[in-house]
Formats: C-alpha cells, structure tokens, sequence
C-alpha cells in the first residue's frame, strides 16, 4: 500500500518535474526548428564560400565540400582594395550614425515634450524624407552636390542621411513612453530641457537608440546604388561596390567568392551585433526602469 | 621637374588608400592647378563576366600610364552595363563626361541622341582599324555609314549544351535548325509523373529579347530600323510561335532569369542553354561534365545580334583630350592586348590580327568552343540601336513573357508591343528635333 | 503669472524650433528641394543627360493614367505591401514576446533571426535565386520531400512575386523584431508580475497588456513597415528585374526603369509624386484610425 503510493508519489514528483521542466523549456521547442530554418541560408553561404567552382552545381558533390578551399577567401579580397573599402565604411557607417544621433535626439525631443505651433505640419514634413521613393530624388541630390563641390568624396556619402525622418518618428514614440513624473521630478530639481533630455530620456530610451543604431549602420553598410553614382576613385569606395564585382551581370555569378565576399562584408556587423545586443539587455537592467 | 614630384608624392598618399578619404575631403588637394603638359583621362567601365576583370583592367591602364608620357587615365568601375550607362548619362547632364566610356552597343542611338559621341570615322580610316577588325564587331559602332566607338569586349548569344547529356542519348552533334532544335529538346526533356527533372531547353531570361532578336534574324528579319522596332511582321510572329510550340511542347523553360539559367545549365536541369559568350569560361570552369558550344540553330539563315560594347568617345572635351582618348581607345584594341584580353576573359578577340597570334591559336586549341562564338559573329549584327531602346527592350520581354505564359496570343502580343514602342521612339525623336 | 506663462510658452516654442533646426537644415536640401523640383520636373519633358527641359503641362500624369503597366504595378505593389506587412509584423511580434526573456539561448536566437537584415541585397537577392532554382534548389526539395508539388517559383509569374514575399519576411522579421524587442525592454515588469500572479493566461497578457503597452512602437512599426516595402526594390533589381511579364514589377522600381534607364526623368517624377499622394492618404488614414488608439506611458 505504503509502496504503492509512494510509486505512485514519484511517477507524478517526476511528471511535475518534467512539467516544470517543459514549462520553462517549451519554447525551445517551438524557436530552436524556426531558428535554423533562419539559419540554413547562412549555412548555405558560409559552405559555398568554402567549395570549387564545380562543386557548387554538382548534384553529385553532395552538400558538404570535399575538402575545405579556403582559397576563395584570399582570391576574393584580391579583386578590389577591400582594406580600404571597409575603411571607407567604416568612416561612411559612423559618421552617418554620429549625424543621425545629434540630430534625431534634439528633434525627437522636440516632438514628443514640447508644445509649439505647426507641431503635426512639421512632424509629416520629417515623415516626407521616409516617404519619397528615393530614386526620384538621386538626380537632383547628384546635381546639389556636384555645385557642392562634394560628388567623389567621402562626404558626398554622408550628408544627404545625416537628418532621418525614421530615427526622429522612432525616438519621438519611445520619448513619449518615459513617465512624465520622472521629467517633473527632474525639472523641480531645477535641470532645463537640455539636461532633462541628457541625464533623463536618453538613458530610459537606451534600446530604442541602440536599436536605431544597428538599423542605421546595416542600411549604410550595405548601400550601393547611391555611393555608386557619387564616387569613381578606389581610394574612396565602400564595400559593397567591391561586393558587386562578384555579382556579375554578364555571365552566370562566381558562386564561391560571391558568398566568400558576403561573409566577409557581413562579419563586421554579425560581430557588432552580438555585442551590442548584449549591451541591449545590459541596459535596460541598469536604467532601472523595471 | 617639381611637379612631378609632388605627384608622386600626391600618388603614394593615394595608394595607401587610408589617407585617401581625408585627402579626397579636401577638394582643394586632389585638384590643384596642373601643369599642361599631362592630359588626364577618365574612363568609365562595367564588369560583365568575372571580378577579375576590375584586376585585369587596372593593369592595363597601368600598362598604358608607364608606356604613355602626358597621358593619365583614370579607370574608373561603374557597376553593371546598366550601371555604366547612368553614371555617364548622369554626368553627361551636368557638363562633365568622362573621356570615355564603354557601354552596350545597343545605346549608341541614346548617346547619338544627347550628341555625346565623338565621330571617329576618319581617324579608323587613316589607321588600319577598318581593315582589321571583324566586321560583325565594327558594325555595333556604326550608324549612317559614320563610326562612334571601337568595338571592345564583344559577344554573341550562343547555344551551349551538356555533353553527357546528349552522349546518354547517343545524341552524337548539336542541332543545326530549329525543327532539330524541336526535336533534340523533347528527347532531352525528363520527367518523372508530372514532376520535371530537366528541361530540353532554356533560353537566358532579362536577356531573352536578345536571344529572341536572334531568331527573327535566323527567319530573315533584322527586327528594328534606325527610328522604329518591327516585331509585328511575320517572320518575328512566326520566331515567337515556334516558342510557344516548344513551352507547349513542355521542353522548354516558359521563363527563367539570367543568373538562374546558367545555373539551372551548371546544375544540369536543362540540358541546353541560351546564353552569352561571356558566360563561356564561368559555365566551362564551373560546370562538372563536358559543355558544348554551337552555333544558334538557323531557319532561313544562320543569325544572332552582338551583344557587349564598344569603347566610346566624348564629344564634348577639348581637342587635346580627345586625341589622347583616341590613343588610349587604339591601345586598349591593339592585337596585342586584345588577344591578351580574349584569352584572359573569355570575351572575343575584335582584331583578325589577335586572332592570328600564337597565344590565340594556343587557346583555340585549349578551348575549342570559343571559335564556335567567334566564327558566328560573320553572321550576326549589331542589337536593337533604336533610340529608347531600355524601354523597347522592357516591353518586348513582357510581350515574350505573357505570350509563353499563355495570357495572350503571339501575334496580338507583338503587334501591342510593337505599337507601343514605335510611338516611345516617335515621342523622343520629336524632343530631338525640338 | 499669466504673462510669465506666456513667456515660458515663447521659450519653449524657440527652444523647439532650435532642437529641430540641424535635421531641417539637411532636410531642406536633400529631401524638400529634390520634391520640389520632381513636381516641377513632372510638368516638364525631362531627358536624364539633357540639360534641355520642355514644358508639358499635364501630359506625364495624364499618361500615368493611361499606362497599362502603371496599373499592373500599382496592383503588385499594393499585393506586396499587404501581405508582406502584417505576415511579417506579426511574426516580428511574436518572435519580440518570446525573445523577451532572460532565458538561455536567447543571444543564439535573437541573432538567427536578426542576420538576414545584415546580409547585403546583391548577396541575398542572388542567395535566393538559389534558393528557388526549380530543378535542383532546395526549397522545392523540401516541398517535394513534404508530399507538396513543385512550383517554378521565380520563373512563373503567379509564383514569382509570392516567392519575393516569402524571402521579405526571411529578411525583414528581424527587423521588425529589433524594433519591437527594444519597446519591451521600456515596458514595466511589475505589470507583468501582477497580471502572472492573477494568473491571467499568456494569450491575455499578450493582447490585454503587452500590446496595448507597446503601442506606440507598433503603430511606428505598422507606418514605417508600410514605407519599408519600398526596400523590394533591390529584390527586383537584383533577381528578376520585374519580370516574368511585369509580374514583379513594383512602384519603387518602376520609377527608377522610367528615370534612370528609360532617361525619362518627367515621367519618373510625375510617378514619385502619385506614390507621394497615395503615401500620405495611406498614412494619414492609419494615424487617424490606429493612432487614436494609441496608448503613451508618458501622457496622461
């Protein structure tokens, strides 16, 4: 009997324990085949890099390459000054985000704690920029910066993004969140809009900024129809122009090198992101706004 | 003597390629005022057929700088063909042309129309380039009887098959007419129940209307004049009918695009393929059984259409520059570097001479196939030099495509498209003429 | 009191227009000035490399209405957007509430699903064609090993636009989900202890709490999501150039083909500016309806 239920005790001990179990692991169930369903293009890519020309095609080769051709690596970055590009993205990438960060922070304060006249006139004003087809405006902006002085320089790529229309509608929607207590608290303390702004709501908003950040820099890093049009000297190019190389127009594309080149423009950002994605929880355990 | 150094110096800052974005921020830097004596040229390029290609230039053009006191070229690359061709039209707008450029031959009626090229007729005539280079490639620079560029990287469609494919079969040549070409496609075609596992055929899709030029040429019909497009005659009607045949058939490939057919070719799920010339060392390199070249299968006639571009010149620069334009346009289709550039890209040599040349003879023997391109180009012509000719060629596609797709009847598609195109050419002529 | 009050609103008022001045400064030159000479362009015959302009009145909107293929593009551009937009917010929101927790793994996830955005268009358009080859790619080998049929995917033009939705919600989910996931993280935890202790059930907590707290985020999302799908573009340009038979052409590349390789900047312009007008009534139709109902912690 005393057996019994103590049989019966542990059978339903272990099923509340694979319960328990279960319940703080269901999900795993549920991302773990979604995420490599992700994940099997990057598999893709990253095999290919390391495969012949002969392999990739041949259905007899099987998926996995027969020996692992590291060469295409050392092949692809000879096609173009690839150390320079990515210096050039680098300055390109940063100096955008730099821009983008002064000007949304201001802006989207403006619009989301500040009462003024022609407030909703000039927030779709901002919307326009998101709003325009951008292919419509490449000639006129070409045309801006040649009077400018600026068409073939690194600046030519820089400029026309330094204002986002995004960032402020992005930033102005987490302003709004931030609980106005904490900003009346701060102004009876005597701190001005500035320094509300700057020991308040940018610490709060910390994600959302960070978030931005990453969407700025991936857009930037990979544009290529722009920095095309502008520039013609090699000392002063982006990535992604060495990455259209490989994507060739006339003949069939250089498979192997073509997902050599991706990895290779991809590794930066994929290595930023990890880290700043941990930043990301980081962040909001010290704000202290939970 | 100090000018010169301080360009070295200027050049090695350059070269470094780290100062060169906070050297290039400065405008007054790169651009200081320049002693007479070095003409400075750019020249604008697309890659077509291999990364390479950008490394192989940039030799050459340094090749040509050491050889050549009092000349500079710039090289500068621009993207695909389509991209060349904005890039120059864009800095063409605001007064600034580089010295040259080398777009597709079918924009020549666009660049004619912005009175952008430069007439180089009489000095082809005083060197030997007339006398030696292939006809069928001179021809895609020329218009009304005048030459505007010198033919450099040409090609040709062509039709490549799977060895292995037709030796299974016991299928011993490539098809010479169309009905063979019929007939070769259905026995090539494999299915298991409903399910297809290699089609007979494909024909290159976003450059079908090329391959399709062909066929009309193949019927007897060089398909456009100097101001208006002809796809609504018979021989165009018939050209797209046999196509739609064949898609019926179920041998061939309703549609495809450019990457993916040479893909499809090299994974072998077609055994035939339409493609350009330009694909010939990537599908030969990076396909694992043997690959045939042939000529494009005829009906009246042998035909097909160049496709590739000639180096141009500006019109709108100083005598000086265009001289040294010219120098340089002459030094790039050399016999020498010519034939260097065919073997080294895959491209067709433009020069009789080159091909004469050891090296070439050489590779002949290496690489059979490309004679195959180059012995089709006798019989080929230059490709749709209409003015608006992007347009004409997006609206022939569509037509093309709702017509295998079975939306809409050959004829009825050809006429539409036909009609719509020659009134786009009528409307820019007459902004032409003002 | 009042007319310290009055000052202090005058104060706030410049110190606004101050805070805004640096974004309008670079707005004014490189977003206003290009819309307003596009609509002058669009009452013009503009050549792109003619410095030559043609006054035309009315014609390029007048042909607008009267191009068969602008219909055709509209129609496709629409088609994407409305499904590519809800299938990938939806997801993106999901995949935001699951990966909102300080559970293990979560790095691994967060970074497999945010990758694709990373990937360059050139590489990941071409990456794709692969991906949809009919014969041999894999996607059909999946389907085939489902019991499902094959399809030619981007060579049949009832399949091809589809395939390019399908690929948007592979690249753009993670994207969305950034979004959304940086919203959680301004969220108040203790609402979620308080709603778990009442035991209110998952699917509740989802539609009655964390929505409702992000909605600010999600309306930006849904508004931006919208204009996003002009990023199709590069899937254009890159794997099918619109084809086959117009099925993939899109508004976004329909003007670029019109301005850039047909050189017809009028007529380009006087699209850009359709799509602007159509933009802003989609837009303003959704502020007024979902905006309404949008909730800010910091405003009562």
């Amino acid at each position: 009997m005393s057996d019994v239920t103590q049989a019966k005790l542990s059978t339903s001990r272990r099923r509340a324990h694979w319960q328990r179990h279960l319940r703080a692991n269901w999900l795993h169930l549920i991302m773990a085949p979604l995420a490599l369903l992700w994940l099997s293009p990057l598999v893709w890519i990253l095999v290919t890099s390391l495969k012949t020309n002969v392999e990739v095609f041949d259905q007899a080769a099987g998926f996995w390459p027969q020996s692992l051709n590291f060469s295409n690596y050392p092949s692809t970055l000879s096609v173009a000054p690839f150390g320079t590009y990515l210096v050039n993205s680098v300055i390109v990438t940063s100096s955008i985000l730099t821009g983008q960060m002064i000007t949304i922070t201001l802006a989207a304060y403006a619009f989301a704690r500040l009462t003024f006249p022609g407030k909703n006139l000039l927030f779709t004003l901002f919307l326009l920029q998101v709003m325009f087809p951008i292919y419509a405006i490449f000639l006129t902006n070409f045309i801006t910066l040649r009077e400018m002085g600026l068409v073939n320089t690194i600046l030519a790529m820089i400029v026309p993004f330094i204002a986002s229309g995004y960032g402020t509608f992005m930033l102005r929607q987490s302003f709004r969140q931030v609980p106005s207590e904490l900003s009346d608290a701060a102004r009876l303390d005597g701190c001005n809009h500035l320094e509300i702004l700057w020991h308040v709501f940018l610490p709060l908003v910390k994600p959302t900024l960070i978030a931005f950040g990453i969407i700025s820099v991936v857009t930037h890093w990979n544009d290529y129809m722009w920095p095309l049009l502008v520039t013609n000297s090699e000392g002063i190019r982006t990535l992604p122009i060495g990455l259209g190389l490989l994507a060739k127009a006339d003949s069939g594309a250089d498979w192997p090198r073509l997902m050599a080149g991706t990895t290779i423009v991809v590794s930066p950002l994929l290595l930023l992101f990890v880290i700043f994605q941990r930043r990301f929880i980081d962040s909001f355990m010290h704000t202290g706004v939970k | 003597m100090k000018s010169t150094k301080s360009n070295l110096t200027r050049r090695r800052l350059l070269a470094s390629g780290l100062a060169a974005p906070f050297v290039s921020m400065m405008p007054g830097v790169l651009t200081p005022a320049r002693a007479n004596e070095t003409v400075k040229l750019q020249f604008m390029y697309p890659v077509g057929v291999s990364g390479d290609i950008n490394t192989i230039i940039s030799g050459m053009i340094s090749d040509f700088n050491a050889t050549h006191d009092g000349i500079e070229v710039e090289a500068i690359y621009a993207g695909s063909y389509d991209n060349t061709e904005q890039k120059v039209i864009t800095a063409l707008g605001v007064g600034e042309p580089p010295a040259l450029w080398l777009p597709i031959n079918s924009s020549l009626q666009t660049f004619l129309g912005l009175d952008a090229l430069e007439d180089i007729t009489e000095q082809a005539k005083s060197d030997d380039i007339y006398d030696d280079f292939i006809g069928g490639f001179l021809n895609t620079a020329v218009s009304d009887d005048r030459l505007y560029g010198l033919s450099y990287q040409p090609s040709t469609p062509v039709l490549y098959y799977n060895k292995d494919a037709f030796g299974a079969l016991g299928i011993a040549k490539a098809p010479e007419t169309w009905d063979e070409l019929f007939e070769t496609a259905k026995a090539l075609t494999i299915r298991d129940g409903d399910e297809l596992k290699r089609w007979g055929l494909t024909i290159g899709g976003g450059w079908h209307d090329w391959m399709f030029e062909g066929y009309c040429r193949q019927n007897g019909l060089v398909p456009w004049e100097k101001d208006k497009v002809l796809w609504d005659r018979p021989e165009a009607i018939e050209a797209l009918s046999f196509w739609k045949t064949m898609v019926d058939a179920g041998c061939m490939a309703p549609a495809s695009t450019w990457q993916g057919s040479a893909n499809d070719f090299m994974a072998g799920s077609t055994a035939m393929l339409y493609h350009s010339t330009g694909s010939l060392t990537n599908l030969r390199k990076s396909s694992p059984f043997e690959v045939g070249v042939a000529f494009m299968p005829k009906k009246k006639q042998w035909g097909a259409s160049q496709g590739g571009g000639p180096i141009m010149i500006a019109k709108k620069q100083s005598d000086a520059k265009k001289e040294a334009a010219w120098t340089f346009a002459r030094w790039m289709t050399n016999t020498e570097n010519q034939a260097a550039w065919s073997r080294a890209t895959g491209y067709l040599a433009v020069r009789k001479s080159s091909w004469e040349q050891p090296e070439m003879q050489q590779y002949l023997a290496e690489v059979p196939q490309a004679e195959v391109a180059m012995k089709q180009a006798q019989y080929s012509g230059a490709f749709l030099q209409v003015p608006a000719y992007s347009r004409a060629r997006d609206s022939l596609k569509s037509a093309i495509d709702r017509t295998l797709a079975g939306e809409i009847a050959p004829a009825a598609a050809l006429t539409d498209a036909t009609a719509e195109v020659n009134r786009e050419i009528t409307r820019v002529l007459r902004r032409q003429k003002g | 009191m009042s007319h310290a009050f009055a000052r202090a609103r005058r104060n706030e008022m410049l110190l606004a227009y101050a805070l805004l001045l640096p974004s309008l400064v670079f707005l004014a030159i490189f977003t206003y000035w290009p819309i307003l000479r596009s609509v002058w362009f669009s009452l013009h015959d503009v050549l792109l490399g003619d410095p030559d302009i043609y006054w035309l009145g009315a014609e390029n909107y007048l042909r607008l209405l009267e191009d068969r293929l602008f219909w055709k593009v509209l129609g496709n551009t629409a088609f994407y957007t409305l499904t590519t937009i809800p299938l990938s917010i939806a997801a993106a929101l999901l995949l935001a509430v699951a990966l909102d927790s300080k559970l293990r793994g979560m790095a691994i996830y967060r970074s497999a699903f945010f990758y694709p955005v990373m990937i360059p268009s050139v590489a990941a358009g071409m990456l794709w064609v692969f991906l949809y080859a009919p014969g041999y790619g894999p996607i059909n080998e999946a389907l085939t090993s489902l019991g499902l049929p094959r399809l030619d995917w981007l060579y049949d033009s009832k399949w091809a636009l589809p395939a390019i939705v399908i690929m948007s919600i592979w690249k753009y989910s993670g994207y969305f989900m950034l979004i959304l996931l940086a919203a959680l993280k301004l969220v108040p935890s203790d609402l979620y202890e308080a709603a778990r202790l009442d035991g209110v059930s998952a699917r509740h907590r989802l539609l009655h709490i964390t929505i409702p707290l992000i909605s600010p985020t999600l309306y930006f999302v849904i508004i931006i999501g919208t204009l996003h799908s002009y990023q199709i573009f590069d899937y254009v340009y890159v794997m099918t150039q619109g084809g086959p038979a117009d099925s993939t052409n899109v508004l976004t590349y329909y003007i670029y083909q019109n301005g850039f390789q047909y050189q017809d900047i009028g007529y380009a312009s006087a699209l850009a500016n359709a799509l602007l007008v159509f933009v802003l009534g989609l837009i303003g139709l959704v502020a007024v309806t979902l905006g309404r109902k949008v909730h800010y912690l910091g405003e009562r």
